[in-house]
């Protein structure tokens, strides 16, 4: 395979990424977001650009998987994130906080969840606001899954990607931890990764 | 050329208070970079000195 080849190769087919709506963003864009931006729909919906939604999600991994996966916090507030949260943590091995964020977990050394993470994943910067301000306090690097309409404050690497729809969580979370796991070399390629999409996807 | 262990890579200030990160470029796993806390809550654009990379 030819380095352009590969280059233009995106971690699943494009089917995959589309059929699951990983691409389709909101009504609104934000200034920050313009530039994962690929359309706008006649409908007045953002469409991401699902290149960089690609690239960017090979680019976390990196990071991720540089640290140890217990320094590594992940968490949704948002109810369809989760599952795909836990199913991540449990394939990571890192600490992962589906559903309301203790005040403190971060800061407050006296309480029970304290911990202290080096680095934050959050589903949504705008509805993870508790676990991101903790994380600033913490001077702790944040990778914020960011829709269209999202802000990047504070967050130090965005994700491009539909962080409202079920499918689209379940994707992005599942991709992040396939290549988390390879870059780790805990395992050796894609047939080698036994999670299921399906498996990450929220319950109705 | 600013020292980039200590300095927002984004308007090279030096890094020493609250609100401010470090970590190690996402992309090419070489480079320090930093961001102070004024950078990151306006979204400022940075770009690692050794890839280009430009985040966030
Ligand atoms: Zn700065
Ligand atoms: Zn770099």
């Amino acid at each position: 395979m030819t380095e352009e080849q590969k280059a233009s190769e995106l971690l699943i087919d494009e089917d995959t990424y589309l059929t699951s709506g990983v691409h389709i963003g909101t009504q609104q864009k934000s200034a920050d977001m313009k530039k994962f931006i690929f359309k706008v729909r006649s409908d007045g919906l953002y469409v991401l650009d699902i290149k960089k939604t690609d690239e960017r999600l090979r680019t976390a991994a990196q990071m991720i998987s540089r640290f140890k996966p217990e320094e590594v916090l992940v968490v949704s507030a948002r109810q369809y994130g989760q599952r795909p949260v836990r199913q991540f943590s449990n394939l990571i091995g890192c600490h992962s906080f589906p559903g309301r964020f203790v005040p403190g977990t971060l800061t407050n050394p006296a309480l029970d969840v304290y911990i202290e993470p080096k680095i934050l994943i959050v589903t949504d910067p705008a509805a993870d606001q508790q676990a991101l301000k903790e994380a600033i306090n913490s001077r702790i690097p944040i990778i914020g899954l960011c829709d269209a309409n999202n802000e990047t404050k504070y967050v130090d690497l965005a994700i491009p990607v539909n962080n409202k729809g079920r499918r689209s969580l379940a994707v992005a979370y599942w991709l992040l931890a396939r290549e988390v796991l390879k870059l780790r070399g805990d395992i050796t390629g894609d047939d080698d990764f036994k999670a299921e999409i399906k498996d990450f996807e929220a319950t109705l | 050329m600013p020292d980039p262990i200590s300095r927002c890579t984004s308007c090279g200030i030096p890094l020493s208070r609250e609100h401010d990160v470090m970590f190690i470029c996402p992309n090419c796993n070489n480079v320090q970079l930093g961001r102070c806390g004024n950078c990151r809550n306006q979204s400022a654009i940075y770009i690692c000195p050794g890839c280009g990379f430009e985040g966030p």
